[in-house]
């Protein structure tokens, strides 16, 4: 399908904001949470207005994960009358939610999720959400040391994940061309076909696209292919004792990150006749995460779990699902205390995979050369 | 009705196999849910104390019967809890989950059935099944080892086993684990399944028990003559969810929840050293 292209003004995307609230509507947008000028910070948070949106960045502290696999949920409750024991679950009814302004990174990792959610066992919450959500990404201008978005074979204006992409047309960020690129995303726009213009003024959407894709692509070059390889027949390396050396088992990268999806589920008592079982966020970096009831670890020390970590992000994933699973946002190095650096260890991969490849020609040719 | 919510399971009977191991018969409280229950040896599932959590055991019991017993150790939170539940006490309990034994296949065959200490529980599932669909196979013979006398788990079934003409049983402890009227082998699981001998011509062997048996007992088997892929095992992890999402339970690109938890030896062989 060849996307429908219109145009929506800063008062448009307002008067859309509004409407949508108006029709019922939850509207999740990126909002300052902080004052500051000098270190501004971000949170995707609901709106009333679209005065609050933050187009321009920060990227979010955390992704989009929250909304649709939140922190924690109640996955049921029981209750217990003499002996007898009833369950209850939640309704399975979720709020139609709109997200305005999505980083395309962000929403790219919604699809990637799609995979492990449904394959065999549909997660139910999870798709229930992703239902109910229609996602309008905007074109991403912010560009820091830790994106590295191309690398993993996404981009600033990647549309995975979005219904709408929304590109910015001239320098002041407010005004932008609409990409309609799915059913849900049709919809919306014939609903709000009042606030869209047509035909479009692309202005620089073209030009501000590919800038913004060459200052992305500085970061990190990397051949994600020969890493793969590489990590499927190197799982004992002294490389991971080098690389996890720092790292202090937090677990702060899982918890911003848009792909980690590992969970943890729990009961909750609440007095002695109730209580609520729930899933939280849990990390690979914790030891307890695979601890035995015996006391055996299958991954005892911290290089194996760092090792788990980049193996299920840039080889497992890849070859169970066919999708890398990280969409190179960078927040992991953001937010470790420890100066964990994923665009580095990337790079020290991709070293190791050019030379071992380059060993196995070498060999194959006879290694006279 | 959501992947998470377990059925309601009552504990219809409790047998203490050991000082610490003890396994609960349990049925299912709906009956509609009762009727249509399935499951395959090997399965295993998410048993739940309400106010505890989830535990995640093997399926002990064989899928001939209309029950399902797990076989457990209090070593946490769960195990504890379950160890103060009583008969008629209800529990939570999803699944069957995860791949089988290929009984099927191993029809008109002899089996080996190989197991070290609490490793019995998910081979005395396809113990019983086996047994309770004799005609079915050829020789059956048990290889069971414990640390000590005290260890043994399911004592009235080996003695079961002991008396049956249809089924050959060596059952083992380890030396200075034996008591003065013990009439079992002493040694290690590995020498005496190479005292057994059984013939490996149109055999497969499913073995379980700790690493450490598992590792000596492998060559073994292969000395006796059994191919690889006519070794089966079962493999358990720390789960959660036990439907491949919660993400712990993987070596390698391999998810014993869903891959597993049955392997062949040489599915065993090529997986990373991370178990």
């Amino acid at each position: 399908m060849k996307p429908e292209k219109l145009y929506l003004t800063e008062a448009g995307l307002a008067k859309l904001t509004h409407d949508l609230r108006e029709a019922g509507a939850r509207v999740i947008a990126p909002v300052l949470a902080t004052e500051s000028s000098s270190n501004p910070v971000a949170d995707y948070r609901e709106i009333e207005d679209a005065g609050r949106i933050a187009l321009g960045g920060p990227l979010p502290r955390l992704s989009l994960k929250e909304f649709f696999l939140p922190p924690t949920e109640a996955l049921l409750s029981w209750r217990q009358v003499k002996g007898d024991i009833s369950l209850d679950q939640p309704s399975g009814d979720y709020p139609r939610t709109v997200v305005v302004g999505a980083f395309p990174c962000d929403a790219a990792a919604l699809p990637v999720l799609d995979k492990v959610m449904g394959w065999d066992y549909r997660d139910d919450p999870w798709f229930g959400r992703r239902k109910a959500t229609t996602i309008i990404s905007r074109a991403c201008a912010v560009k820091d040391s830790s994106c590295f978005c191309p690398a993993v074979g996404l981009s600033p204006d990647s549309l995975k994940g979005a219904d709408i992409l929304l590109v910015p047309v001239d320098d002041s960020g407010n005004n932008h061309l609409v990409e309609v690129l799915t059913p849900a995303g049709e919809e919306l726009v014939e609903a709000h076909r009042d606030v869209f213009e047509s035909p479009p003024d692309e202005g620089k959407a073209d030009e501000l696209r590919k800038a913004a894709l060459d200052r992305a692509s500085e970061n990190l070059d990397i051949e994600p292919g020969a890493i793969k390889s590489w990590l499927e027949s190197n799982f004992e390396h002294d490389v991971w004792a080098d690389i996890a050396d720092r790292c202090h088992g937090c677990g702060a990268c899982a918890s911003v990150c848009p792909t980690c999806h590992c969970f943890d589920i729990i009961d909750e008592p609440e007095g002695i006749d109730r209580g609520t079982r729930r899933r939280n966020w849990d990390t690979c970096q914790a030891s307890l995460f695979t601890l035995h009831g015996s006391g055996h670890n299958p991954r005892p020390e911290q290089s194996a779990r760092y090792r788990q970590r980049v193996m299920h992000k840039f080889a497992i994933y890849p070859k169970r699902f066919e999708e890398i699973l990280c969409t190179g946002c960078g927040r992991c190095s953001r937010a470790c205390a420890a100066g964990m650096d994923l665009p580095e260890v990337l790079r020290t991969l991709d070293q190791l995979a050019s030379s071992s490849e380059k060993q196995t020609e070498a060999s194959s040719t006879g290694g006279v050369g | 009705m959501s992947l998470y919510r377990p059925h309601l399971v009552r504990i219809v009977d409790l047998i203490d196999e050991t000082e610490d191991t003890r396994t609960l018969r349990l049925e299912l409280t709906d009956p509609e849910v009762a009727g249509s229950f399935e499951f395959k040896a090997g399965q295993f599932g998410e048993y739940s104390v309400f106010g505890s959590g989830e535990c995640t055991f093997c399926i002990a019991s064989s899928p001939t019967r209309d029950y399902i017993e797990c076989t457990f150790k209090k070593v946490g939170k769960v195990t504890a809890a379950m160890r103060d539940l009583q008969v008629g006490d209800t529990m939570g309990f999803r699944g069957p989950y995860g791949n089988r034994f290929p009984l099927d296949e191993m029809e008109g065959k002899n089996i080996v059935f190989i197991a070290g200490g609490i490793g019995l529980a998910p081979v005395r599932c396809v113990i019983w099944n086996t047994l309770d669909l004799r005609e079915k196979f050829e020789d059956l013979t048990i290889v069971y080892g414990a640390r000590s006398v005290g260890d043994l788990v399911y004592k009235r079934e080996l003695d079961e086993w002991e008396e049956r003409p249809d089924v050959k049983l060596w059952q083992a402890v380890d030396p200075g684990g034996e008591t003065p009227d013990w009439k079992g082998e002493v040694g290690f699981v590995p020498a005496i399944l190479e005292k057994a001998a059984p013939k490996a011509e149109n055999s497969y062997a499913i073995i379980c028990g700790p690493p450490i048996m598992i590792k000596f007992t492998l060559p073994v088997l292969e000395k006796l003559g059994f191919p690889k892929d006519r070794v089966y095992t079962t493999l358990e992890n720390r789960m959660k969810c036990g439907l491949g999402k919660c993400g712990r339970c993987n070596i390698g690109h391999v998810y014993v929840c869903k891959d597993g938890p049955v392997f062949t030896a040489t599915e065993i062989e090529a997986l990373p050293p991370e178990f």
